[in-house]
């Protein structure tokens, strides 16, 4: 794969927690290539640290060791604001947990990350309720997470993931907390958006059926033993 | 900011629905609010006191003093009178001898001040010497002076019978008895010639610059001669006024500390609670600058809510008690019959800046805890 086509690179990654003792070898020697416009699944057993290699390609948690390209760019040595201003621009994030701001409605909610990157009110609030419009949600933008089902967080969150039409959308298990309706509904959605918008996908999902239906399919094994394509 | 303001906005504004933290903020909030207004009480009481006894003290003393750098007599006394009178046509300008004689009535006789006044025809003794002396209005009162003269009889002390006319208020400061007299039985008194020891001015429209006025419009012409301010005259009194309004300043203002430091404890617990809201927060491209802009926005919202609250109060409170005169004093025993309260501006844009600014510091330091935190922790522990 060339250099041009290629949005991620993560190269001999390492990752511990804790100290001493209780220090737990997450990841070791882990190497990941995304090509631009791929949807890439990472499965895996529980813990074996899907959620911290999403973290550290969404640059929310740095590896001990290695390196990581997004785009081209090596990020492995951004100070704090760097990295914050990239997170806005190039990465969009859907979490297990819909983790919207329970003080804000859903159209505020969509509408934080361009306010964030210094858009008007009145110029987020429009691009979040075409967002919305886009997930089916147009009639909940005035509504608050309290009033909302399930599925519809998690669709305002894909929504918010979007607002700032990111180029890398990164979504850690979006229908582990969703019944098989909802989770298959969602599931298409961030299919469908991710074909219309060319964005490169990585989703986290224990869902070999959902796995199945990406471009392609990577095993997280625990640490010492060799990850790869399924 | 615009993000920051935002969301400053909607947590402050949906506060209510979370109990404890709005309990936890009302209480900083009013605990900031009483500090100010303390603080905002108590120096207009201090502020009310002390411009009483400024203006006692503009109304009584004089604002300038001319008197000679060495020797006890003005030289060119006349000539410098015609000059300050040319000059300086709207100040009142006395000519002043002085010096301690003996005051001798049917009671008692003490040394006393006898001061003679160029602006003056009748006797004037104070409060103090004429309890001394038992005399008021109307009686009389023996001065005998150190000076002698030479008699048939033989060197005999220069003595007067005067009649007092007036029985007035000790000079601030004095606090023992004094005899006003017209300058020229002092100067027969006291020196037995037309001689003048001191100058005394007053200018009620701008007393406390009338020193440096004087000086301009002598210009060196007079070498020898000390020019003395209201704030030398008054060193002392003067000092004791401003050292007091800051030591009430300090004290009183550890108030405001300590409910910063309610404060403080109320924003640590809002970044605690919100731990996975700022993690997605940065998650979605806000900056640890900018994680720190929105606690300190959180912060001084509070703070600026507590300060107007409380200097609004404050000065309300004040100002009424003044105006009503609801704090009676003892007739007789103060020169004012109810407590004074006088509210300054600046004195209140003081107090609201310490506010602010210690509501700023209290919210920045949790702030830039918060700011240094990893996005990935507050997500982990979730």
């Amino acid at each position: 794969m060339s250099e041009r086509d290629r949005m991620v690179w993560l190269h001999d990654a390492a990752k511990a927690y804790g100290e001493g003792p209780r220090r737990v070898q997450v990841l070791q020697g882990l190497d990941l290539e995304v090509r631009k416009g791929e949807l890439v699944a990472v499965v895996g057993p529980s813990g074996v640290g899907k959620s911290t290699l999403l973290h550290i390609i969404g640059l929310l948690d740095r590896p001990d060791s290695g390196t990581l390209e997004l785009d081209g760019t090596d990020v492995s040595c951004l100070d704090l604001e760097a990295r914050a201003k990239l997170r806005n621009t190039l990465i969009g994030f859907v979490f297990q947990y819909h983790y919207l701001l329970d003080e804000l409605d859903a159209r505020d909610n969509v509408a934080l990350p361009l306010r964030i990157a210094g858009r008007t009110g009145h110029a987020a609030r429009g691009r979040a309720e075409e967002l919305l419009t886009r997930v089916g949600l147009a009639d909940r933008a005035s509504h608050f997470p309290d009033q909302l089902s399930g599925g519809e967080l998690q669709r305002v969150a894909v929504a918010r993931a979007l607002a700032m039409e990111p180029p890398l959308l990164l979504a850690d298990e979006p229908t582990g907390n969703l019944d098989r309706e909802n989770s298959e509904m969602l599931f298409s959605l961030v299919r469908e958006l991710h074909l219309m918008e060319g964005l490169t996908s990585i989703i986290v999902t224990h869902d070999e059926e959902m796995a199945g239906r990406c471009d392609r399919a990577f095993r997280l094994a625990p640490a010492g033993e060799r990850s790869g394509d399924v | 900011m615009r993000a920051e303001l935002h969301l400053a906005r909607r947590y402050l504004g949906r506060l209510r629905r979370r109990t404890h933290v709005a309990t936890v903020s009302g209480i900083s909030l009013v605990s900031l609010a009483l500090g100010v207004l303390a603080l905002v009480i108590t120096l207009s009481l201090l502020e009310g006191f002390q411009s009483t006894i400024r203006r006692e003290l503009l109304q009584r003393s004089a604002h300038a003093r001319l008197a000679p750098a060495s020797g006890r007599v003005l030289p060119d006394a006349k000539a410098l009178v015609s000059v300050l009178r040319a000059k300086l046509p709207n100040v009142a300008v006395t000519e002043i001898v002085s010096g301690t004689c003996l005051a001798r009535s049917f009671a008692d006789a003490i040394p006393a001040l006898v001061e003679g006044r160029s602006n003056t025809h009748r006797v004037a003794i104070d409060h103090i010497l004429a309890a001394r002396l038992g005399v008021g209005p109307g009686e009389q009162v023996e001065v005998i002076s150190s000076r002698r003269r030479l008699t048939p009889l033989g060197p005999v002390p220069v003595r007067v019978r005067l009649e007092i006319a007036d029985v007035v208020a000790p000079e601030p400061g004095r606090e023992s008895g004094a005899l006003t007299v017209p300058l020229d039985v002092a100067q027969r008194l006291l020196w037995g010639k037309p001689v003048v020891q001191s100058i005394e001015l007053r200018d009620p429209a701008d007393p406390w610059h009338l020193a440096r006025q004087v000086r301009q419009a002598l210009a060196g012409r007079f070498p020898g001669l000390r020019v003395d301010g209201l704030q030398q005259l008054h060193r002392s009194l003067l000092l004791a006024l401003s050292m007091e309004r800051i030591m009430i300043f300090v004290a009183v203002g550890l108030m405001l500390v300590v409910a910063s430091l309610n404060l403080l404890c109320n924003v640590a617990m809002i970044a605690a609670e919100k731990r996975t809201d700022l993690a997605v927060l940065s998650g979605l491209g806000l900056t640890p600058s900018g994680l720190r802009r929105l606690f300190v926005l959180l912060g001084l919202a509070i703070g600026t809510i507590a300060t107007v609250v409380g200097a609004g109060m404050g000065t309300l409170v004040a100002v009424t008690l003044d105006r009503t005169h609801a704090l009676t004093l003892p007739r007789g025993v103060f020169i004012v019959s109810s407590v004074p309260f006088r509210v300054r501006p600046e004195m209140v844009a003081t107090v609201s800046l310490v506010a602010l600014g210690l509501a700023i510091l209290a919210s920045w330091l949790p702030a830039r805890s918060v700011a240094r935190r990893d996005p990935a922790e507050g997500l982990r522990y979730e």
